[in-house]
C-alpha cells in the first residue's frame, strides 16, 4: 500500500489550504503562554465571542421552538425547505426593485458553502474567474481545487477601494466566467456607491460574465454610503449574490446561508447555471434543517433595533480603530471604515527595523505583544495587514495602543 | 422578455458538465420523479417506502436526551461562533471515545474528523482518493452517492457484487478480479443499505485480509451501526483495522433518527500510522479546511448526545425495526411476484426480487414502481437506483401500520396486475 499512496497530495492542496485560519493559528502560536497580558485578537471576523455581539434572543427562540416541534429532524429538500426560501427572497425583495421567488433562492451551508457552490457549477475546462485584491482568500483556494484560473483587479486605495474597472476589462477574455465582488467590503471596510455597482454591473454584462456579489454583511453599514444590494442592477447583468446569517445574525456557528439568483431576465435560467446548482445541490451537503425551519421566523420577528443595535456598535469600534490608527505614524489607513468589521492599513516598513514584511511583523507582534492581526499577503496585499475591529471596544484600543507600543520600539526613526 | 441585447452565445458562462452525470441517478432524483407520479385524485395517504428518513413518525421519534442537549447547547449561547474545521475537541473526544467502546484500540481525538452529515465525510474521501488513473471498489446493489460524487471526482467506479444467496456477502473473488495496480480503496456498507445484511465477525475479516492483500484501504460506511435486530451483532470494521487501515464513515443521523442535524463523522482506524504516513490525513484536513463545517452548536450538543441517550432509546428503535422488518418479510412471502432472499437484519432497508414474467405489462422495476405509486400511492425504490435492475429496495422504517397498509396496497397491486393463467 505504501507504494500506491507513495505520492499522494490533495490536488493543489498548498495553495488551497491558505486559508485565513491557518495563518492566524500559525501567528498564534507564536503568543507567549506565560504573558501577563492577555491576548487581543484583531485578526478574525467572528465577534460572537464577545458579550456585546450577542444575537437576537428572538433567533435563539426560533431555533428552539423549531427543535421542540420535531418537524425538522428530518432531510430537507436539497435547495432547502419551501418556507426558507420563501422567506429569504421576501426578505431579499424589500431592497429590490423586483420581487425574487422561492425559486430564486438556494439554501446552503453558510456562506463558505455557496461559494464552493457557485464556483463548482461555472466550473470548466480553462475557464477562468476574476478576484478582487485585496480579497478573500476562499475564492483563490476553491479556485484552484476546481483546476480554475484566477486572475486579480486591484481595489483602489486612493479612490475608497473602488474596482478598477479597466483593469478588469484588461484582464477579461473569452475564458473569463465571472467576477465577485465583495460589498460591504471584506477586508477593505468599504461600501460601493450606487453609482460605481451600476458600472461594475455594465462591465459585467459587456464582457457577457456573471456578476457574483458577496454580500455576507448586508446592511453592515455605518458611514457615508448606503448598503445597495447588486441585485438592484439585476436587470443590467445576471447577479448571483451570496448571503448568510453569519454576520448580520452574528452566529456564524449556524452554518446558514444562501445563493440568491438576481436575474429578472432570466438569462440564468436559460443558460443552464439554475439547472445546474439545482444539481450540484443534490449531490453537496445541506443546512441543518432545524435552523431553515426557524428562519421564517428569525427573519419575521428580529426586531429592527437589533441590527441597528449592531450598526451603533460598529461605528464605535471603527471610529476608535481609526482615531488610534492615524496618531501611529508606521501605519497608513486610506479611509475610514464605513461598513463590514475590518480596515486594511499599509505599513511603513521603512520606518522600521529590522522587520522584513507583513508576515514578519505580525508572528513579532504576536510574540512581543500577545497580538493578532492578519498579514495582507494571505489576501493579495504584501505589506499590509488587516485590522478586525468587530470586538469590545477597550480590548480595541488596548491592541492599538501595543501596536503603536511595538512600532515605537522597532522605530529607527530619531525620535 | 429583453435578454440586455445579448444573444446566448454571447454569454460566456454555461453550466459544469459534470454536474448532470453525477446527479442523474440520486436517490432523492428518482424518489422525486416516483411522487411526480402519486395519483392527486387518491384520497389515501401515501404510503412511503423509499427513503431512509422516518423521522416523521411518532415511533421514531428522536431521543428527550438528545433534543435537551442540543437545546441547552443553543442556549448557551457558548457555540455560535466559528468552529474548528476538524470539528471541536470536546465532540472529537466525545465520538472518539464513544466508538472506541467497541474496538480493540482507543482511538484519539485526531482520528475523529466532524461532517456535515456522514454525506460529507463519504464527500472528503472520495475526494480525496480521487487521483488520475485511480479506480474504487464498490459493492452492487450499493449507495450511488458513491457513484455520483466518484464520477464527479473523476475517480473510476468498479463494481463487487454482494451475493443474494450468500445473504449478501461480498463476492471477495471478484474483489479480487476488479483489482489492479490502481485501485485505491474498497467500499463496505455494514449494516447494509440496500440489502439489510448484518455481516458476520468472520467475513469482515476475510474482508479485511482481501483488502490487506491487494494494498488498499477499507472505506466502511456505518451510518446505520447498531441499528440491528435479528441474530447478527454489529462488527465494526475498525475492529481489524490492525490488518488493514479502515476509514469509517458515520453519524447520529440513522441511530438517533435526526439526519436534519447533519452531524457526521470520517474516522481513521489505522494504529500502524500508514494513513497518517501517506499524506490521507494531511488531505483529509485540507479538503475540510475549504468546505463548509456542521453546525457548531450540534457539535457542542454531541458530547452530552452520546452520553446521555439512555440505552432503551435505542433498543425501542430496534424493536419497532424490527417488528416492521418481520411484518415486511412476512408479507412479501405471500406475494408471488416478489422475493426477499433474506429477512432483513439490520438498517432500514430490504432488498426484493420481482419476477417480472408473473406480471402482465409491466416491463421492468421503474414501470413496477411508477405504476405502483400512480395506482396505490406507495412509493419504492427502484432497484436500478441503486445497482440492481429488476429489483426492488423497500424501507421498512415507518410505523407498524404503515407497513401492514403498504403491503396490502402491493399485493393488491400484484392481484390486479398477474397475467392471467
Amino acid at each position: 500500500m505504501e507504494n500506491k499512496f507513495a505520492k499522494w497530495g490533495l490536488k493543489g492542496q498548498k495553495e488551497a489550504t491558505v486559508t485565513i485560519r491557518d495563518i492566524l493559528e500559525t501567528i498564534k502560536k507564536q503568543v507567549k503562554k506565560d504573558d501577563e497580558k492577555p491576548m487581543i485578537h484583531l485578526g478574525h471576523g467572528d465577534p460572537s465571542a464577545y458579550s456585546c455581539f450577542r444575537t437576537t434572543p428572538v433567533a435563539e427562540e426560533a431555533v428552539n421552538r423549531a427543535l421542540r416541534s420535531a418537524k425538522f429532524n428530518g432531510y430537507a429538500p436539497a435547495a432547502g425547505l419551501p418556507e426558507s426560501r420563501r422567506a429569504v427572497a421576501e426578505f431579499l425583495s424589500k431592497d429590490l426593485p423586483y420581487k425574487l421567488s422561492e425559486e430564486d433562492i438556494f439554501i446552503t451551508a453558510g456562506a463558505a458553502h455557496a461559494i464552493e457552490l457557485i464556483l463548482t457549477v461555472l466550473a470548466r475546462p480553462g475557464a477562468n474567474i476574476l478576484l478582487p485584491r485585496p480579497g478573500y482568500p476562499s475564492y483563490e483556494a476553491h479556485s484552484t481545487f476546481l483546476d480554475q484560473e484566477v486572475r486579480n483587479f486591484d481595489l483602489l486605495p486612493e479612490k475608497g477601494w473602488e474596482i478598477d474597472l479597466d483593469g478588469v476589462e484588461a484582464l477579461a477574455d473569452d475564458n473569463t466566467v465571472a467576477m465577485v465582488v465583495i460589498n460591504p467590503g471584506n477586508p477593505s471596510g468599504s461600501v460601493f456607491t450606487p453609482e460605481h455597482l451600476q458600472k461594475i454591473a455594465e462591465t459585467a454584462k459587456r464582457l457577457g460574465i456573471v456578476l457574483i456579489s458577496d454580500e455576507v454583511y448586508y446592511d453592515l453599514v455605518f458611514g457615508g454610503n448606503k448598503f445597495v444590494p447588486m441585485g438592484v442592477f439585476g436587470s443590467v447583468t445576471p447577479v448571483v449574490s451570496l448571503g448568510t446569517m453569519s454576520k448580520r445574525w452574528l452566529v456564524p456557528g449556524w452554518r446558514l446561508g444562501w445563493i440568491a439568483l438576481s436575474d429578472p431576465n432570466g438569462i440564468l435560467k436559460r443558460t443552464g447555471i439554475t439547472d445546474c446548482i439545482k444539481k450540484y445541490r443534490n449531490i453537496s451537503p445541506d443546512s441543518t434543517t432545524l435552523i431553515q425551519g426557524a428562519i421564517p421566523e428569525i427573519l419575521e420577528k428580529t426586531p429592527k433595533d437589533f441590527i441597528s443595535n449592531i450598526v451603533v456598535l460598529l461605528r464605535e469600534a471603527a471610529e476608535a480603530c481609526y482615531s488610534n490608527i492615524i496618531e501611529i505614524p508606521y501605519l497608513d489607513s486610506p479611509q475610514k471604515p464605513e461598513g463590514a468589521m475590518s480596515t486594511m492599513v499599509k505599513l511603513n516598513l521603512d520606518m522600521l527595523e529590522g522587520i522584513e514584511d507583513d508576515m514578519d511583523f505580525c508572528l513579532r507582534l504576536a510574540k512581543e505583544e500577545s497580538v493578532l492581526v492578519l498579514p495582507g499577503s494571505v489576501l493579495g496585499l504584501k505589506n499590509w495587514l488587516r485590522i478586525s475591529f468587530a470586538t469590545d471596544v477597550a480590548s480595541l484600543e488596548e491592541g492599538l495602543q501595543r501596536i503603536k507600543a511595538f512600532c515605537l520600539r522597532h522605530s529607527n526613526m530619531i525620535m | 422578455m429583453d435578454n440586455g441585447g445579448l444573444s446566448r452565445d454571447q454569454w460566456r458562462f454555461v453550466g459544469n458538465e459534470l454536474l448532470t452525470k453525477a446527479s442523474a441517478v440520486t436517490v432523492r432524483g428518482v424518489l422525486n420523479m416516483l411522487i411526480e407520479n402519486l395519483n392527486a385524485n387518491d384520497s389515501r395517504p401515501v404510503i412511503p417506502l423509499g427513503h431512509g428518513d422516518p423521522s416523521a413518525f411518532p415511533s421514531f421519534r428522536t431521543a428527550t436526551a438528545a433534543e435537551d442537549a442540543l437545546c441547552s447547547a443553543i442556549r448557551s449561547a457558548k457555540f455560535n461562533g466559528y468552529s474548528s474545521t476538524v470539528g471541536i475537541p470536546a465532540a472529537r473526544s466525545a465520538v472518539a471515545d464513544h466508538l472506541s467502546k467497541d474496538l480493540p484500540h482507543k482511538l484519539s481525538p485526531d482520528d475523529v474528523f466532524l461532517t456535515i452529515g456522514c454525506t460529507q465525510a463519504l464527500e472528503a474521501i472520495v475526494s480525496v482518493l480521487a487521483r488520475p488513473k485511480s479506480n474504487i471498489l464498490l459493492p452492487r446493489p450499493g449507495y450511488p452517492y458513491y457513484e455520483a460524487r466518484a464520477g464527479f471526482s473523476h475517480l473510476e467506479v468498479r463494481h463487487f457484487d454482494l451475493v443474494p444467496e450468500k445473504g449478501w456477502e461480498v463476492d471477495l473473488e471478484a474483489v479480487e478480479a476488479l483489482s489492479d495496480e490502481n485501485t485505491v480503496a474498497m467500499v463496505i456498507i455494514n449494516p447494509g443499505n440496500p440489502c439489510g445484511n448484518v455481516f458476520k465477525y468472520e467475513h469482515l475479516k476475510k474482508v479485511a485480509e482481501t483488502a490487506k492483500k491487494l494494498g488498499i484501504l477499507v472505506i466502511s460506511d456505518e451510518v446505520y451501526d447498531h441499528l440491528t435486530f435479528g441474530s447478527s451483532p454489529f462488527v465494526p470494521m475498525g475492529v481489524f483495522a490492525s490488518i488493514v487501515p479502515v476509514v469509517t464513515v458515520g453519524s447520529i443521523s440513522k441511530r438517533w433518527i435526526v439526519p436534519g442535524w447533519r452531524l457526521g463523522w470520517l474516522v481513521t482506524n489505522d494504529p500502524d500510522g500508514i494513513l497518517r504516513k501517506q499524506g490521507i490525513v494531511d488531505c483529509i484536513k485540507g479538503f475540510l479546511n475549504i468546505t463548509s463545517d456542521p453546525a457548531t452548536f450540534t457539535q457542542g450538543a454531541l458530547p452530552q448526545i452520546l452520553e446521555n441517550t439512555p440505552s432503551d432509546f435505542f433498543e425501542k428503535i430496534n424493536v419497532v425495526l424490527g417488528e416492521c422488518a418481520n411484518i415486511l418479510y412476512d408479507r412479501i412471502k405471500e406475494i408471488p411476484c416478489l422475493t426477499c432472499p433474506i429477512k432483513p437484519e439490520g438498517s432500514m432497508f430490504a432488498m426484493v426480487k420481482l419476477n417480472l414474467p408473473l406480471l402482465e405489462s409491466i416491463k421492468d422495476d421503474l414501470e413496477f414502481c411508477r405504476k405502483l405509486a400512480e395506482e396505490e400511492s406507495v412509493i419504492v425504490l427502484p432497484g436500478v437506483a441503486v445497482g440492481l435492475k429488476n429489483w426492488l429496495r423497500i424501507t421498512f422504517a415507518v410505523e407498524p401500520s404503515s407497513i401492514e397498509d403498504g403491503l396490502r396496497r402491493v399485493k393488491a397491486f400484484h392481484q390486479r396486475h398477474t397475467k392471467k393463467q
